[in-house]
């Protein structure tokens, strides 16, 4: 046996630290990918420039469009006001947090990079959320601030705004996008089975644009609006933004608990299908 | 070479490029199935929000009424399709300024400008292009003005787009790389096309006739669809002439400051 | 107790095979066309504790997948495989906290940010204390000399800095077990001996176990004390490198240009490979004629313009291999 200079065999010790820590410091770990996120984010700041250039020319435009539209009064209970502000939310949830997580895993799936996160002790799924996270962290605050500032200035203040469900119309824009994220998860890990799966980002991105992004739900004919009540797109924009633009507790109670329900929904389908994934990937390799 | 020989040059020179990239393209018909088949979903749900704005709210919107909104539509999807089967390669000007790859169109004995701007061609441009045709088909019926405007603005909106594009990422000569502002020079181009104009305020109107030529190039072709005005539409093609000679003159003029790559290197 | 221990390890790919055309491809979406690939075909092997195993071989010869393997990436189709006593797919998060990565082709720094950062983050994923990560942060630098460059982004510096970071990144959490893919591939000459020498010491003061796969001849000469070959999923070659190294890496390639016009003699140990005009290509066997003579009776016969020594590549020694275990057959 080759020299060993301490004179002692390494021994994996099972229970030495790392092997099975506890889950608050796992919390703690994830909180590192988060800010390696954010700090890579706010080094690239200047990537954002073109973004909110773009959020503040689609919001000008649908200005414009809503005031030609509005003669004073109310569409479907939206004054002119609160709709251009459910537009600079839902914006801002769907275009200014948008997160690349399709097309990443699309791209760590094809290309095997997922490998190698498999000999990391950290849990890929969670990984990749942590990582949005921190990313989006960034992004809220940009888009955030603009959003605040255009608002503003092309229709003021929402009138009586009863700023104490602010928070409440907070967790309802977060749910939202952790129902938005985990979707585009499951899609981005269909590509374990299939080759082409673009086709499913397309419809689900044009269903979250239709279904509350443009026009808010009351808008849209009766008939659609009972079919997409049913459906989890509405509660990425347009839950959180109705809610905090005209918030109401009986709406609140009827919409949050099937923001949870979507969200588990989400999740548990991606830990499900990163599994099946997986399994394939270590009989099959990359 | 006469003019008119010249012409025939360039024409010749752009069926050549389009035939080159159509092969080429065929390669990867999976990629441009999906393309097409996004382009119909992004398109038909503007169709979708219109429809939902109009039955929802009012008959005319900014003066607009459905089917002129998918005039304006038609024409711009159209346009922009023609102008990235034809020219797609406006869209990367500026890194071909910056890396120094001109020297390879500067090399060769034709038309510096058409050689770069037909060098490549989108896929999903068709799309964009059969889905106007589609909508005109579909919403103004058997109107031959109507038709004949489409024509004329599809052609003007194809040419002006490019113009923009091509002066946007001419500033690259001058102030290094102005891919990012000509990118956007594009979008801004389109977001004015396909809204109704009466709902800007008027200084965005003037931009919309002059930086942005939004106006020339979907709104008088409706405006002329409506009602034919001879003035009016020598007036359109005399502007649009003039847009594209301008784009052509500061492209031949910044090209005299292309240093073939040593210029604008400096690290960004 | 063994780091590594496999036996009878074999792993089949299927791939999925492409058809022609539209239809295929729809087809191929609901019914797909698998062929079966063999990557490892029965392979044994055992890894004592600190050891350096340099694992060789040409490009699709199964280096990757058995490293895959036995990082739990990859499930083998048959027999058993052992790494520090787990078995890797199925305890793989576990085992994970014992080995340390370097894939040369696949960085774990972060691209736009300084090792700095990355070290923490790794240090956070690992589960190393805090304090405890500083100190290991403070010995690798020292160690691995990254003071100049612990606040530079890791997409200024050179493959050569960056290769080191990758090595000092891949130690945060003192694994047992170091396996390096290919750690050297595209660096100069001096930059590979610095790493070299680097994963030699780390084996020495630490004891750690070293697994490397390398194209480099160079590689497998100064740092590995034992070399398998391996080449079509099948271990050809299993020794210690001093051996390897009497047997096949006894040969080095002389490329030589003289000012004017020369006619060189050939002596034993000197094979004239190629020579036109001013230059010649000589394959020198070293067990017959050392270097230093070749060059002295070189400099000797004429007056010398340009020099350079080179290791045959890898694939002409496994070529060698080859063709003398033939013999050995025969």
């Amino acid at each position: 046996m080759p020299a060993n200079p301490q004179g002692q065999v390494a021994v994996p010790d099972h229970k030495r630290w790392g092997a099975d820590r506890g889950p608050v410091l796992k919390l703690g770990k994830y909180l590192a990918i988060a800010k390696i996120n954010l700090h890579q984010a706010i080094v690239y700041r200047s990537n954002v420039l073109g973004g909110l250039l773009f959020y503040a020319l689609f919001i000008f435009v649908f200005f414009s469009l809503w005031r030609a539209i509005y003669h004073g009064g109310e569409v479907q209970g939206y004054s002119l006001r609160q709709v251009v502000w459910y537009l600079c939310i839902t914006e801002l949830l769907v275009f200014g947090c948008r997160t690349p997580v399709f097309t990443q895993m699309n791209e760590d799936i094809k290309t095997g990079a997922l490998a190698y996160q498999l000999i990391r002790p950290c849990h890929y799924v969670a990984y990749q959320f942590a990582g949005a996270v921190g990313r989006m962290v960034f992004n809220l605050v940009c888009f955030g601030i603009l959003a605040v500032v255009l608002g503003m200035v092309m229709v003021g203040p929402l009138p009586d705004y009863a700023l104490t469900k602010l928070p409440l119309g907070i967790l309802s824009a977060c749910l939202g996008l952790v129902i938005n994220f985990f979707l585009l998860m499951c899609l981005g890990l269909t590509a374990f089975r299939l080759e082409e799966n673009g086709a499913f980002y397309l419809v689900y991105q044009k269903l979250v644009f239709m279904l509350g992004m443009f026009i808010p739900l009351e808008f849209l004919p009766g008939w659609l609006q009972r079919i997409a009540r049913w459906l989890p797109f509405p509660y990425v924009a347009w839950a959180p933004a109705r809610l905090l633009v005209a918030f109401s507790w009986p709406l609140f109670w009827q919409i949050l608990p099937l923001q949870v329900f979507w969200a588990a929904i989400a999740i548990g389908l991606s830990l499900l299908l990163y599994r099946q994934g997986m399994r394939g990937l270590q009989a099959n390799g990359g | 070479m006469s003019n008119g020989h010249k012409l025939h040059s360039i024409f010749t020179l752009i069926g050549l490029y389009f035939r080159v990239n159509l092969a080429s393209a065929m390669e990867y018909r999976s990629a441009f199935m999906l393309q097409v088949f996004g382009m119909v979903l992004s398109n038909g749900s503007f169709v979708f929000f219109w429809w939902v704005a109009f039955s929802q709210i009012g008959a005319r919107i900014g003066g607009y009424d459905f089917t002129d909104v998918m005039f304006i539509w038609a024409v711009t999807s159209s346009a922009f399709g023609t102008a990235n089967i034809l020219f797609a390669n406006m869209n990367h000007i500026s890194r071909l300024i910056i890396s120094g790859e001109l020297d390879t169109f500067l090399l060769q004995p034709k038309s510096v400008l058409t050689s770069v701007l037909c060098a490549r061609t989108s896929l999903s441009a068709w799309g964009d292009l059969l889905y106007g045709f589609l909508l005109i088909a579909l919403t103004q019926g058997a109107d031959g003005r109507a038709w004949l405007m489409f024509f004329c603005g599809l052609v003007i909106g194809a040419l002006l787009m490019t113009a923009v594009a091509v002066t946007a990422h001419t500033l690259t000569f001058y102030v290094g790389d102005a891919s990012t502002l000509a990118g956007m020079s594009v979008e801004f181009i389109v977001n004015f096309c396909i809204y109704p104009k009466g709902i800007y305020a008027g200084w965005v109107q003037v931009l919309m006739a002059t930086l942005i030529p939004a106006t020339f190039m979907v709104h008088l072709p409706l405006q002329l669809a409506r009602q034919f005005d001879l003035l009016l539409f020598a007036g359109l093609l005399a502007a649009s002439a003039a847009y594209c000679s301008l784009a052509g003159f500061f492209f031949y003029r910044g090209l005299r400051r292309y240093e073939s790559g040593n210029l604008i290197v400096t690290r960004l | 107790m063994n780091m590594i221990e496999a036996y009878d390890l074999s792993k089949t790919y299927r791939t999925r095979v492409r058809g022609e055309g539209l239809a295929a491809s729809a087809r191929a979406m609901f019914r797909p066309v698998y062929r079966e690939v063999l990557a490892v075909q029965s392979i044994d092997l055992v890894v004592p504790p600190g050891e350096i195993v340099a694992f060789i071989g040409p490009n699709g010869a199964g280096k990757s997948t058995t490293i895959k393997m036995m990082t739990g990436i990859l499930r083998p189709n048959s027999g058993s495989i052992r790494v520090l006593g787990l078995d890797p797919v199925r305890e793989r998060s576990n085992l994970s906290y014992h080995i340390g990565t370097v894939f040369g082709q696949k960085s774990q720094l972060w691209f736009h940010l300084p090792p700095t950062d990355s070290f923490t983050l790794l240090g956070r994923i690992y589960d190393v204390a805090p304090g405890v990560l500083k100190k290991r942060i403070a010995m690798l630098t020292e160690r691995f000399e990254l003071g100049a460059l612990l606040d530079v982004p890791v997409r200024k510096m050179s493959l050569g800095q960056r290769i080191r970071c990758e090595v000092a990144a891949s130690l945060l959490h003192e694994p047992e077990i170091l396996f390096l893919d290919e750690p050297t591939i595209g660096l100069d000459v001096v930059v590979k001996q610095a790493i070299r020498e680097l994963i030699r010491d780390l084996n020495q003061e630490k004891g750690t176990t070293i697994f490397l796969t390398s194209h480099d001849a160079g590689d497998v000469e100064h740092v590995c004390r034992r070399a398998i070959v391996i080449d079509h999923g099948r271990i050809v070659l299993d020794q210690p490198v001093k051996k390897l190294k009497y047997d096949y890496l006894n040969r080095k390639i002389i490329a030589v240009r003289f000012t004017e016009k020369h006619d060189l003699k050939t002596l034993p140990g000197i094979e004239v490979q190629k020579t036109g005009g001013l230059g010649s290509r000589l394959l020198v066997d070293t067990r017959i004629r050392p270097i230093g003579e070749v060059m002295s009776w070189l400099v000797g016969s004429g007056a010398v313009a340009d020099i350079t020594v080179e290791d045959p590549p890898m694939e002409e020694i496994i070529a060698t291999i080859f063709s003398s275990q033939d013999e050995g057959g025969a």
